[in-house]
């Protein structure tokens, strides 16, 4: 196999996901998918390896547990180039479609270049929905301009996250829908759950309508917003 | 009391935000029943709704095969819609409760109490309280004698049932034996009992006539002054004297569930399944399993090799575990891996082949097995000396594990774990410490193979869990240990393995032994112990973070004669709880093994030479098949 061959071996997808399947972690996610190529009969490409070979699947950002996804990208490499005929990208994704659960949809896909920098490097901005009453409000007194820093706990650690500067654009939709553009992927990544502390600690959210907000990654962004 | 389904979107966003792996009760699993719009559309006579509870975790729930079985077998009625359920963990159960949230179904929201049966499958005795935390959070009444005509029926069934006394006031009907095709008799009778407008105790009364069917309220027992039973009388004209267990005699007939539900979360066994057999034909006297599910019925090789395809194609799933009580026992598995294998490779699927017995596995198998997947392999020697291995009548020699370990190491293997079981009956200080001595001869096989052919990683997990006398088995006479001598003999082992670095040695806290034992052998006396102890904060046992030593030790304590009464070695004359239910075994038998045991003396395997157990009533299965030839038992030379 030359290198065309493995430039057309690569599909790109976006899919979305609503209902029940919103709470699952990112790695439940990935088995997910990775069984529903499985019965839908994907010929994916496996790593070598005795042990533990995987299916070569990359998501773009982790699936974060609670968020609602509307075009979330991932890419997935074949074990057959599409020159051989026997794989019908847009019949596949129909098949797949079909073996995965209703609440998660492919909504689209295409081949794409192999090589340069991965899938998940290539991810620089995240839109989200954020739908609660008042969340607009509160976006309005908490960000004015001036740096937003809130503690962030992970793994027993704790450090300062500032959020002013992880955030590209802000659209008040109404006072109860809030759209934001914002870093994400591996540099300048902005946490939803720490953009809702801000909100509850200098915007007057109350915690109850936070932890019931409703969460939507409308696009995940590459290369330039 | 509000349903899960009533509540608003931000609501529940808001609970499960709230809690650990909020995936646990949000359901839409692949292959997950949702049949409301079909099923509502039934007249509510002609409808079913059965709560498949199982009271334990999600993940600990969806890993038994009996609820894949009967899920399927109940849902493949257009009458019934099975719905699961299983007990919240602590955060969410904080949450239900303080919301006032009824436990619901995952597959609709709908609250426990709304259904017309709940179904507990209960696999442990540890999971009693569990039961009455999962009752209790439905808002279904305890005590079947506190449930109305409006309350659901509540039946449980499961490996346990063959004893259920401990629990015998808070069900309603228990099922014995093979459920598939039972509980499909349970729910086409309630069926009947909707259209005919049926009492509850009408509908008992019809059902404890089907085999397989208990009904404890139609019982009486009676104790002796010293409190051991006098006797146990049906008090209805009804209710046979004795209950006979259900049974499928060919298990090709029964569900193969070829379309199970496939989990999002990672359970703790995150693969499909398909059982081979049922029943074990080895008789280890200590087993419950292999005496209760006797006898031994295999699956067709076509059977099963055309239910991996599927399973394969229908789940997408990377593991495949062929279950039985001793895989290796499969007549024809060496047949049925030749045809798995090259299937399984094509689907990138590993076989998994829990229950490997130590004197099958052999070159041939091991190599087949390892084109797979090498994952840890396990082996249960059970018993560290020839004596004791003899009196559990298990049938294997130290050369068998030498051999298996030989072979694994030799085929690239690098962990083995080895369980024993301490306070076997006849049990002394040498058997204990031939377990020290048995590991370190493994070790010394791994030195003896030369460097190039052997692992550098060589490691040895060695388990033991403390002996439980259990029911309907020949060890069912015997006295458990008392906790000072299992502290005693778990720190032997610890100190006998202590010294070497490529063993590890893990052991349970013997407590939950002491109350598994009480359970198992207990009676109807100790549901009030039970009630007490979930009352007082008990929930999930089974759980090493959940025991309660502290409130079950001083209630076992109150009960006459206390944890002495129902752990003792019991007079043969002594009428058991579980007389009156009739497992296949005849006492006689099992009495007849516990006297062999005392000698020493082992028994064969049944497709060796026929017992007299008292199976072969039944008609079917290993009863009905030529003794295997030693060509046939030397299957993978």
């Amino acid at each position: 196999m030359d290198v065309s061959d493995l430039q057309q071996n690569r599909v790109l997808f976006h899919y979305a996901r609503t209902g029940s399947t919103i709470w699952l972690a990112h790695l439940d996610m990935v088995r997910l998918f990775s069984r529903a190529m499985n019965r839908a009969a994907w010929p994916l490409y496996w790593s070598e390896g005795a042990y533990n070979p995987r299916p070569d699947i990359v998501f773009g950002l982790p699936a974060g547990c609670g968020i609602e996804l509307e075009r979330d990208p991932v890419e997935v490499g074949l074990a057959t180039s599409p020159d051989e005929g026997s794989f019908d990208l847009e019949e596949a994704v129909l098949r797949l479609n079909a073996a995965l659960p209703e609440s998660v949809q492919v909504t689209e896909a295409n081949y794409t270049e192999s090589g340069g920098k991965s899938l998940m490097a290539r991810v620089c901005a995240a839109r989200y929905r954020i739908e609660a009453p008042g969340v607009s409000s509160a976006y309005r007194k908490t960000f004015t301009g001036a740096p937003v820093t809130v503690e962030h706990v992970r793994k027993k650690r704790t450090t300062s996250v500032e959020l002013m500067s992880k955030i590209m654009d802000a659209d008040v939709v109404y006072d109860d829908v809030l759209r934001i553009t914002c870093g994400a992927g591996s540099v300048n990544h902005l946490r939803i759950n720490l953009l809702l502390k801000a909100l509850i600690r200098d915007g007057g959210l109350s915690p109850e309508v936070a932890a019931g907000a409703r969460l939507i990654r409308e696009a995940v962004f590459m290369g330039t917003v | 009391m509000i349903s899960w389904n009533s509540l608003p979107e931000a609501k529940q966003r808001a609970i499960l935000r709230q809690v650990e792996k909020p995936a646990r009760y949000t359901g839409g699993e692949w292959q997950a029943c949702d049949k409301r719009e079909v099923f509502f559309r039934l007249p509510e006579k002609d409808r079913i709704r059965f709560a498949f509870c199982f009271p334990d975790l999600y993940e600990i729930g969806m890993s038994n095969l009996a609820l894949q079985i009967l899920y399927a077998a109940l849902n493949k009625d257009e009458h019934t819609w099975c719905e699961r359920f299983f007990e919240p963990a602590s955060d969410m159960r904080e949450q239900l409760t303080r919301e006032n949230i009824a436990l619901s179904s995952i597959e609709s929201g709908t609250p426990l109490n709304a259904f017309d049966i709940v179904g507990m499958s209960i696999s442990y005795e540890l999971a009693y309280t569990t039961v009455l935390d999962m009752l209790h959070l439905g808002k279904i009444p305890l005590r079947s004698v506190d449930r109305g005509e409006q309350d659901p029926l509540v039946v449980a069934g499961g490996p346990v049932a063959c004893n259920l006394e401990p629990m015998a006031p808070f069900f309603d009907l228990i099922m014995i034996g093979d459920g598939e095709e039972l509980l499909s008799s349970v729910t086409a009778l309630y069926r009947a009992k909707k259209q005919n407008h049926w009492t509850k105790r009408d509908f008992l009364l019809t059902a404890c006539q089907l085999e397989g069917i208990y009904v404890p309220a139609f019982y009486d027992v009676t104790y002796h002054p010293d409190g051991t039973i006098d006797t146990i009388e049906p008090n209805v004209p009804q209710a046979p004297r004795v209950i006979q267990k259900s049974i499928i005699n060919d298990l090709n007939r029964a569900e193969m569930p070829l379309t199970p539900i496939v989990p999002n979360l990672n359970v703790v066994h995150d693969r499909m399944v398909m059982e081979i057999f049922r029943g074990c034909a080895r008789g280890c006297r200590f087993c419950q399993a292999g005496f209760i599910y006797r006898p031994m019925r295999e699956r067709s090789l076509e059977n099963l090799s055309e239910a991996a395809r599927t399973l394969f194609q229908q789940t997408g799933c990377d593991e495949l575990g062929l279950l039985s009580l001793s895989t290796t026992d499969y007549s024809l598995l060496s047949e049925l891996l030749e045809k798995l294998i090259p299937c399984a490779e094509k689907y990138h699927v590993n076989l998994s082949l829990p229950s490997l017995r130590l004197d099958a596995f052999e070159r041939d198998m091991a190599e087949q097995v390892a084109t797979t997947r090498r994952a840890g392999l396990t082996f249960a020697p059970e018993a560290g000396t020839q004596r004791l291995r003899d009196v559990i009548n298990k049938n294997i020699v130290e050369e068998d594990l030498l051999q298996a370990t030989d072979v694994a190491l030799r085929n690239g293997w690098e962990r083995i774990k080895l369980y024993f079981m301490l306070g076997l009956p006849t049990e002394t200080d040498d058997d204990v410490d031939g377990i020290g001595s048995m590991v370190n001869r493994l070790i010394t096989c791994w030195r003896n193979i030369p460097d190039q052919l052997r692992t550098r990683r060589f490691f040895i997990n060695v388990s033991t869990s403390i002996f439980i006398p259990k029911p309907f088995t020949p060890f069912q006479w015997a006295a458990q240990i008392s906790p000072d001598v299992m502290r005693e003999r778990q720190q032997r082992v610890a100190a006998a393995l202590r010294p070497n670095r490529r063993v590890n040695y893990q052991w349970h806290q013997f407590e939950s032994s002491v109350l598994e034992a009480v359970f198992s052998r207990g009676d109807r006396r100790l549901a009030d112990v039970i009630e007490k102890a979930w009352m007082q904060g008990c929930v999930l046992d089974a759980w090493h973070e959940h025991f309660r030593w502290d409130i079950w030790e001083p209630l076992l304590s109150e009960i006459p004669g206390g944890i002495h009464f129902y752990t003792r070695e019991r007079s043969l004359h002594e009428q058991f709880p579980w007389d009156h239910i009739q497992i296949g075994v005849h006492r006689a038998f099992l009495e007849h093994e516990w006297q062999r045991a005392m000698k020493g003396k082992t028994t064969p395997a049944c497709f060796e030479q026929c017992s007299h157990c008292g199976a072969r009533a039944f008609g079917g299965g290993v009863c009905f098949e030529p003794p295997r030839t030693s060509s046939q038992k030397d299957i993978w030379t």
